[in-house]
């Protein structure tokens, strides 16, 4: 089997205050082709440092990441900026989407670099979006779109380059529940139909689901494959935090 | 590949009140320069119309005016006899002996007075420029009349048919208006010569002297022999050049002009740049998610760096548009020359456009250099966190 | 408002560089005004004018400079109550070497020296020199200016050969006169009894000069002294129109086109570009700070109160820029009066360009003025909009 991504001994420090913090320590992970990893963690686990380090958004204190064989150390930012371009579908917890442009406008930027033509451009935007079930949305722009659409939209433009992975960070972060299933849904076909290896971060235990396998990541460890905190499989298993708050919210008194 | 060029035009027109206010900011520094280079223009087109290239002026020597020149009545008689000159119909040699000086008469902008051309000639002089009569009749030899040119009618309240002007020794009556085009002829005032040498008490001399050759090459060979002749004390210019040295009367204005074009558009740039870097700040995430995508720093430049080129371009038409009706403003200068005002139209051509349009796209690419390199040099993962 | 002021400083540096280049876009503009403010008073109020200008009277033909007067109507202005010294003077406007090099273009007059020095008192000159000059009839004295220009020492030879006036002069230098430092021009005075006797004996113009200068006893005599030339003159074949020297300096302004009208339209699009680009600089930090004006609004401040603290920022903002533009104006001012020193034509007729103090504060109070209305559109919007549109606002 492919190995997609390996990180061997990936550390990384950062200054907080003047002290140093270990955000990653000695982290060895391997994501095969095809594969669909959730990487779990609670919040300051160091999955989203993990992820930028895979995309050469950051430098590794230690370490190497070897993404398709390759060391992007060695890419100065114009190639690396082109590589991701190329490789990488990224999909964001706040969409970001570009709100002066319309859906499929958002999809085609990322061929913008590619040496297709227009015409080519628009054959692929438009079917990536009837992939992710919007059709009937190319000309609408985010701010007339649901949360739920706008991601739909996002994962289009990951996916329009045909990359060879996925890196998904917290997609369901900013959607409600219903909304947060459909994206899950799609991510998971994605995967099973298509075959696109996915790397999704998240904090959320029923988005773990989806995937196929789930790595937990502990104050900057990689805990071994199977094994989970225990403290947070205890909390995952009541209501996660999210619902709670809106409960507290719905027993407060209203304006009337 | 660059990022989509509609990115930037959406994103001006989102914020359509800010990019209004600061394109018309720059629109008013292009519309001053247009507006300068449109004068000198204007002044040049007038200066132009005026000359015939075949002809050439004789002053006395080293004379760069005719106002400050004297030619003697044996000099006159010397140039005419000379080879090459161009007869009229009756087989009479093109020369005209002229005399110049200039009256001080109130005008429209300056009330206090201001100084017109007074000509005198004879038939041939007429003959020989681009000038009709319009109004009335031309001046009688041997009368106090006088034929007053277009603009000068226009300009100057008392130059009006029937009334009469003093100078020399007595009063002058306006007996017609002529019309010699967009030329500084329409701001003179022609009478007979001999009555304006008597009245001038010049009766032996002339301040000029104009002959017209066959061709160029006699053109040149009588300017040569004119120069050299020991009998004259005399200096040739084509009228071309007697009349483009004029242009420089526009000179203070123009330069004015420029100077407070170029000062506006600096500050133009500053409020250009800071607009721009407000919307680098607004934008942090979506620059983020440009480079995710794969875009490069030179395109987050290129594009950021566009849009401020744009929004400059914009206020360039703008003021473009705002310059445009001056065509049909007339106004006047002194000439430094013919000590006197010569009225001309503002020219708003190709040329002052598009020096208008690269002069905006300039201080659009000045000021937004820094913002753009700003945006291109943002660390991805901390634009990506920005709100 | 002043308890505000620690807000609205910590509002004013929370963006330093747009402040930056919000101050520095207002004060090139107001530089820009304060030069325009300053030319307009050198070129239509005269400028400084020197206690010696202010006491002189030109007299000139009514119909044009170009147009003679009689010389015995010197006779005529001296018995005029309260004139103290009448002097002539006549163009001669000849050529000097080769007169295609303009650096040989200088104004000759022909002059009475006796009186010009009197007519004339701030134009320093030896006193050995001026007694030469006074007593040879070929001799002549020229500017500082002049005399640099073209290295010419006392002793120096000068021929002038006559354009209007058929005569060739063979001057000698007797020496240099310094004019007051504004006064940069290139002049040449020589003798008029030597021009008359160098012109042929029927010559109509041997006994007719151009102007007089005529210096009152003081400057309250000089508006009657108009009056009485003008009137004595006014039915020979003659008549003159006097007027003091520095509204005849001025009437050479207009030669340079209808300047009034350009700098009042300049100073209209200054200021109105002025107006745009603070206006749109306050909206824009206005707009991003929408959350913390409804975060104010809830803590209890009114609607005026943000109100004013708008108003506050934009005037400090729009003061801090007019008082470094009018820093700037000064010394643009000062190095436009030394570059127009060498300008030739009637350019260098502009007196010296300097900012005023009186010029100096006008501007600060335009600035001022343009920081006040700029701020009224956002700083309305700000105390209007509710409380719970600007805590939805997100930036």
């Amino acid at each position: 089997m492919d190995i997609v991504i390996e990180t061997r001994k990936l550390s990384k420090d950062y200054m907080r205050d003047e002290n140093p913090v270990a955000a990653l320590k000695d982290v060895d992970l391997q994501v095969a082709c095809g594969e669909f990893l959730a990487l779990m963690g609670p919040s300051g686990s160091g999955k989203s440092t993990l992820l930028h380090l895979i995309a050469a958004m950051d430098r590794a204190s230690n370490g190497e990441v070897l993404v398709l064989g390759q060391d992007l150390r060695a890419l100065n930012n114009r190639q690396l900026a082109r590589w991701r371009n190329a490789h990488i579908g990224f999909v964001f917890q706040a969409f970001n989407l570009i709100p002066v442009l319309t859906a499929l406008e958002n999809v085609m930027l990322p061929l913008k670099l590619t040496g297709l033509d227009a015409k080519e451009q628009l054959e692929h935007a438009t079917t990536a979006l009837e992939l992710v079930g919007l059709r009937d949305r190319l000309h609408h722009f985010p701010r007339q779109l649901s949360g739920g659409q706008e991601q739909r939209v996002a994962i289009a433009r990951a996916i329009v380059t045909d990359p060879d992975f996925i890196l998904a960070d917290e997609p369901t972060g900013n959607l409600d529940a219903a909304s947060a299933n459909d994206v899950l849904t799609l991510l998971a076909a994605l995967n099973n139909g298509y075959g696109k290896t996915i790397l999704m971060v998240t904090h959320d235990p029923h988005a773990a689901h989806y995937a196929k396998s789930t790595r937990y990541l502990e104050k900057g460890v990689l805990l071994p494959e199977g094994q989970a905190p225990q403290d947070w499989m205890a909390n995952s298993t009541s209501a996660p935090l999210p619902s709670r708050w809106v409960a507290l919210s719905e027993t407060r008194p209203g304006p009337q | 590949m660059t990022v989509p060029f509609s990115y930037n035009i959406r994103n001006l027109v989102v914020r359509k009140t800010t990019t209004v206010m600061t394109a018309f900011g720059i629109a008013l520094s292009v519309a001053i320069l247009v507006a300068s280079l449109a004068l000198v223009n204007g002044l040049r087109t007038v200066f132009a119309n005026t000359s015939n290239p075949l002809q050439l002026l004789v002053l006395r020597k080293g004379g760069n005016s005719e106002l400050g020149s004297t030619v003697s009545i044996e000099d006159f008689a010397i140039v005419r006899s000379k080879a090459g000159i161009a007869v009229d119909r009756s087989g009479q040699p093109l020369t005209s002996q002229e005399l110049v000086n200039v009256v001080n008469l109130p005008s429209l902008d300056n009330p206090k007075g201001m100084n017109v051309t007074v000509r005198g000639l004879s038939p041939v002089g007429i003959e020989m420029r681009k000038v009709r009569l319009v109004a009335g009749r031309w001046f009688q030899p041997g009368q106090r009349e006088v034929v007053v040119g277009k603009a000068m009618a226009h300009r100057y309240p008392s130059a009006r048919i029937a009334h009469r002007i003093r100078f020399g020794k007595g009063d002058w009556e306006i007996v017609g208006v002529m019309d010699g085009g967009q030329s500084a002829l329409n701001s003179e005032m022609w009478g007979d010569f001999n009555q304006i040498s008597a009245d001038y008490n010049q009766q032996d001399s002339s301040s000029s002297v104009l002959i017209r050759a066959t061709d160029p090459v006699s053109l040149d060979a009588l300017k040569h022999s004119i120069e050299d002749d020991p009998r004259l004390n005399a200096s040739t210019m084509t009228e071309s050049d007697y009349y483009q040295s004029q242009t420089a009367s526009g000179a203070p204005l123009e330069f004015l002009g420029i100077f407070v074009a170029v000062i506006m558009a600096i500050g133009s740039g500053f409020a250009t740049t800071n607009i721009m870097y407000a919307a680098v700040a607004r934008r942090g995430k979506e620059i983020g998610t440009l480079k995710a995508l794969g875009f490069s720093e030179g395109s987050i430049l290129l594009s950021f760096l566009s849009e401020s080129v744009l929004l400059a371009a914009l206020g360039g038409v703008l003021g473009c548009l705002i310059a445009l009706p001056l065509n049909w403003v007339t106004t006047g200068v002194g000439s430094m020359v013919s000590f006197s005002e010569i009225a001309f139209r503002f020219h708003v051509g190709i040329a002052a456009l598009s020096s208008g349009l690269i002069f905006a796209v300039v201080l659009g690419a000045a000021g937004g250099a820094l913002p753009a390199r700003a945006a291109a040099k943002k660390e991805i993962l901390i634009a990506l966190r920005e709100a | 408002m002043a308890s505000y002021l620690p807000l609205i400083l910590r509002n004013i540096l929370r963006n330093r560089r747009r402040t930056g280049f919000t101050v520095a876009s207002v004060a090139v503009s107001i530089c820009l005004v304060g030069v325009l403010f300053a030319l307009t008073r050198a070129l239509f109020f005269g400028g400084e004018t020197t206690p010696g200008q202010a006491k002189r009277v030109v007299v000139h033909h009514k119909i044009a400079l170009t147009q003679d007067l009689p010389v015995g109507y010197e006779q005529t202005i001296q018995k005029i109550p309260g004139v103290r010294a009448v002097t002539s003077l006549r163009w001669f406007g000849g050529s000097y070497k080769d007169p295609g090099d303009p650096k040989n273009r200088f104004a000759q007059f022909a002059i009475e020296p006796k009186t010009l020095f009197e007519v004339y008192p701030e134009f320093h000159i030896r006193q050995s020199e001026r007694d030469t000059f006074v007593s040879q009839k070929a001799a002549c004295v020229a500017s500082r200016a002049l005399a640099e220009k073209l290295g010419w020492k006392p002793g120096e030879r000068i021929t002038l050969v006559g354009g209007m006036l058929r005569a060739t002069l063979e001057l000698t230098l007797a020496g240099i006169f310094d004019p007051p430092p504004s006064d940069t021009s290139s002049v040449l005075y020589f003798n008029r009894d030597y021009l008359r006797d160098s012109l042929l004996p029927g010559d109509p113009r041997r006994d007719m000069v151009q102007q007089f200068y005529v210096e009152a006893d003081n400057k309250d005599a000089v508006s009657e002294i108009n009056h009485q030339i003008d009137d004595t003159f006014a039915e020979s074949p003659y008549p003159t129109k006097s007027e003091p020297e520095e509204a005849f300096m001025l009437s050479f302004v207009s030669f340079l086109g209808n300047l009034k009208l350009f700098l009042a339209a300049i100073c209209g699009a200054v200021t109105f570009t002025l107006l745009l680009i603070t206006t749109n600089m306050l909206s824009m930090s206005v707009r991003e700070r929408t959350r913390e004006v409804g975060i104010l609004k809830t803590l209890g401040f009114s609607d005026g109160e943000i109100l004013g603290m708008v108003v506050g920022e934009a005037t400090l903002i729009a003061v801090a820029g007019g008082l470094v533009g009018s820093i700037l104006a000064g010394g643009l001012c000062t190095a436009i009066a030394s570059a127009m020193r060498s300008a030739p034509g009637f350019v260098s007729v502009v007196p010296g360009l300097s900012l005023s103090p009186l010029v100096a504060a006008l501007t600060v109070c335009l600035a001022l003025l343009i920081g006040f209305v700029s701020s009224i559109a956002p700083g309305v919007y700000a105390a209007r909009t509710s409380i719970v549109e600007t805590l939805q606002y997100n930036g």
